[in-house]
């Protein structure tokens, strides 16, 4: 099977959408199961799609265009996640669930820029040395150790106000003093 | 040579060519030899610098 360019975007957005539709019901049934499953699958039959194309995806003006994109993309980002970061924390005295979105935008941020710097520098020097088993090893390492920390920090539930008999108690020792906002 | 053409000779999408020859964008010195190479001529000729 051979495919053109038009044929293949075709494809692709209808995919996409279909996906998408997927998704969401997914979600509003809430399984979670399934928008796994398909991400593989459907990056999977991208892939394979993108093989049957005859003639060329993307050449190097469009690497250039994307690798600007991704540059401003990630420091609009990265300012946007400061701001709401920020606001979210000072808004966590009145609930606690402030707190767990402005960590998960700040993590998220860090995750950002640790990646972009990573690939910055294989991109820069060690793709050309023979280090680069090495170097990989050691960046997934931390970022596996980044993601444990992480996610024992937002999904432990520890050191934070729970609502309970219409009063917030302590769960642990919270750093922050109890919500403001009325406890039901 | 259509635009088609000289972008599958050279490798790239045809949209580059466009925008080459509008003066919009600056090729790596690959392309500009690839290009150069698929019109019968050379790098200097071709391009003004």
């Amino acid at each position: 099977m051979q495919l053109t360019l038009k044929q293949y975007n075709f494809i692709r957005i209808i995919t996409v959408v279909i996906l998408a539709i997927i998704f969401g019901q997914a979600i509003v049934i809430k399984n979670f199961l399934i928008p796994v499953i398909l991400l593989v699958v459907g990056s999977l039959f991208l892939m394979y799609l993108r093989k049957q194309v005859k003639g060329i995806l993307a050449d190097e003006r469009d690497y250039v265009i994307a690798g600007k994109a991704a540059l401003l993309t990630m420091q609009i980002w990265s300012w946007f996640a400061v701001i709401a970061m920020f606001a979210f924390l000072a808004l966590s005295d009145r609930d606690p669930v402030y707190q767990a979105i402005g960590m998960t935008i700040s993590f998220s941020v860090c995750i950002f820029m640790l990646l972009y710097s990573v690939i910055c520098r294989y991109y820069n020097k060690i793709k050309f040395t023979d280090k680069r088993l090495l170097f990989s090893a050691f960046i997934l390492a931390i970022f596996l150790a980044f993601f444990i920390v992480g996610g024992l920090r937002l999904f432990s539930g520890e050191d934070n106000w729970v609502c309970k008999n219409g009063q917030w108690v302590s769960h642990g020792n919270p750093s922050s003093s109890a919500p403001t906002a009325e406890c039901k | 040579m259509t635009q088609e053409e000289l972008a599958e000779k050279s490798g790239v999408r045809r949209e580059t060519i466009v925008f080459l020859e509008q003066d919009k964008y600056n090729p790596s010195l690959k392309l500009a030899h690839d290009v150069a190479n698929a019109l019968k001529t050379t790098i200097d000729k071709l391009f003004i610098f």
